[in-house]
């Protein structure tokens, strides 16, 4: 899963991939415009439903957050 | 009441000395009636526009949360899966109807009283007010800051229907979040769940704090009556003047003078509220990062009024991109168009979220016209971000300090072009400035006729080495210097003499009106 995620932000977002702080948002490494397509595709990807309260800075500061929200959100659907 | 009036110092002293006195678990209190004190004195009649929409959002709040229980009720003893996403999308769906009539209700408030100055002339023209109704519509219709008022308030009922934050169970409490004094005449804007923490935390007198508060209070009064209200002298006369065909370089210096104008104005007013709020240990959201310095217009939306970006980004955009509409839509574009199709939602959140920017800020056609630039800016550059990388290895264009600088003037372009639009006073002006601008330019008429609209010579040194001192303060920043750190730690002497000096020149060089009070702030307005 974690390739995956990273597949997905290394096409949309390169930068993230190698950002290593904790507020990717606020500091411009990735836009609103990004995240929607990245938002996008992992649904596609693992056929899950990312609502807008968890498109929150807390939840896109970093690579690492990224892949806890989508396993987050895996997990939920499997249950 | 003005933040720069003797009203407003005594009401913050007197609330100060008040805050400290009380228990911890009182001092919201003071805030609270401080708060109520600023509103009624500021507004001078009953703010009953601003009293329907907090209760409106407290039994909002309580709906939901109470809902948000009842589904967590129910579905604690199921194990039917599908019956488990029927009764929770149920739930979800009646939450979402409440939601959605408490957003047209305090927009249907804010439309009525924000147009009401364009609705209540219309009426008069027919004759079908009287007096008594004037005075009605004018003391009552008219409410401070009801346009941060109503997107804070929707911006905690959308935080209570996912499950950000609790439910407020105490409206006065509500109340103090809604219309905290420093921030409710221009925001910033703030997030329940951050600022609830700050006015629940005990809060200890502090004189170093105490000081930095007021040190930052003073700095934003400097940047508005020293800079803003003097550059207003020349802008005013400019635009004033502007149908007797001015040359075109008199236009550029009053537009580019407009820019620093309403970024002091701006920042400044916030420097005032953030100080004011730092005094009493309660710390709001920054507003301005140094926009000027940006390498982008999207990196300059997200250096200027920080927080209305954000509440837009977070409860316009995504809530339409990640709605059922907004997924139907990228689903079928991305079919239709397998390359571009992605962009759609995005587009579209976009160009929804700068119409809505532009209308929030202003009731004319150019505030539209405004809007609808930035958003088509913002949605070409977006698109194109892939092909920049190929533009640049193609024209042999390196990264370093004359690009960074051609990057930075482009943005200053953009900006100029923008601001031209909403200072004018109409449509037909901005026209004929761009045309003075393009084709009527007379550089050495501009200079020889410089001190002609109200700045004198000596007026327009003053602002430069005002301005000299903001940039420095400014570069100071942008390098992640702490300027306040920095002045408590010199020298004893050197931190005297620049309080001295910013005082000095706030009560020599300061533009007051009579009984020493300021022009009102540009953003009020919006």
């Amino acid at each position: 899963m974690e390739e995956k995620v990273l597949e997905i932000l290394e096409e949309y977002c390169e930068e993230a991939i190698d950002y290593d702080g904790d507020n990717m948002m606020e500091e411009g490494v990735i836009d609103s415009f990004t995240v929607i397509n990245v938002v996008s595709e992992l649904e596609d990807a693992f056929d899950i439903e990312i609502d807008a309260k968890y498109v929150v800075a807390e939840n896109f500061r970093n690579k690492e957050a990224i892949i806890e929200l989508v396993r987050q959100l895996v997990e939920a659907c499997e249950k | 009441m003005q933040l720069i009036s003797t009203n407003f110092v005594i009401l913050w002293v007197i609330s100060f000395a008040l805050y400290y006195l009380v228990p911890a678990k009182r001092q919201w209190m003071v805030l609270a009636v401080a708060s109520g004190v600023f509103y009624i004195a500021g507004t001078g009649g009953i703010p009953v526009g601003i009293v329907l929409t907090g209760v409106g959002a407290y039994g909002c709040g309580i709906y939901l949360a109470r809902s948000l229980e009842a589904q967590k009720k129910a579905l604690s003893g199921m194990s039917d899966k599908e019956r488990k996403k029927t009764v929770k999308q149920g739930f979800e769906r009646r939450r979402r109807r409440v939601q959605i009539l408490y957003f047209v209700y305090s927009l249907g408030i804010l439309l009525c009283t924000k147009y009401m100055v364009v609705i209540l002339p219309l009426l008069q023209k027919l004759g079908m007010t009287t007096s008594a109704s004037d005075t009605f519509f004018a003391r009552v219709v008219m409410p401070l800051g009801i346009s941060f008022y109503t997107l804070t308030a929707i911006g905690y009922v959308v935080d209570v229907g996912r499950e950000q934050c609790a439910a407020q169970e105490n409206p006065v409490r509500l109340f103090l979040f809604l219309a905290y004094f420093p921030a409710i005449t221009q925001g910033p804007f703030n997030r329940y769940a951050k600022l609830q923490e700050e006015f629940e935390r005990a809060h200890v007198f502090d004189y170093g704090r105490m000081l930095f508060g007021v040190q930052r209070f003073v700095w934003g009064a400097f940047k508005k009556l020293v800079i803003a209200d003097r550059i207003n002298l020349f802008v005013g006369n400019v635009f004033g003047n502007a149908a007797q065909g001015l040359p075109g370089s008199t236009y550029a210096l009053a537009v580019v003078l407009y820019m620093l104008q309403l970024y002091a104005d701006f920042s400044g007013y916030m420097d005032m509220a953030l100080g004011v709020s730092e005094t009493f240990d309660i710390y709001l959201a920054e507003n301005f990062k140094r926009p000027y310095f940006s390498k982008s217009v999207a990196e300059f939306w997200r250096r200027w009024h920080i927080t209305l970006g954000t509440w837009f980004k977070d409860y316009v955009m995504f809530s339409f991109v990640m709605s059922g509409t907004g997924r139907k839509i990228g689903k079928a574009a991305k079919k239709k168009m397998p390359r571009m199709g992605k962009h759609v939602t995005g587009i579209i959140g976009t160009m929804l979220v700068w119409l809505l920017t532009g209308m929030w800020h202003g009731r004319t056609v150019s505030y539209l016209l405004w809007g609808v630039y930035y958003g088509a800016i913002m949605c070409v550059s977006l698109v194109l971000e892939s092909q920049y990388s190929i533009w640049k290895e193609k024209l042999h264009i390196r990264e370093g300090k004359v690009y960074g600088f051609f990057r930075m003037a482009r943005t200053w372009a953009i900006v100029f072009t923008a601001d031209v639009l909403i200072r004018s006073e109409s449509l037909s002006q901005a026209g004929q400035i761009y045309r003075a601008l393009l084709a009527d330019f007379r550089l050495k008429e501009g200079i020889l006729s410089v001190t002609d609209y109200g700045l004198s010579r000596y007026g327009f040194l003053l602002l430069v080495a005002a301005c000299l001192l903001w940039l420095s303060v400014s570069v100071w920043e942008e390098k992640g210097k702490d300027v306040r750190r920095m002045l408590a730690d010199s020298p004893m002497a050197v931190r005297w003499c620049c309080y001295y000096g910013v005082v000095l020149l706030l009560l020599v060089t300061g533009i007051y009106g009579g009984s020493y009070d300021t022009a009102a702030f540009l953003y009020q307005s919006f």
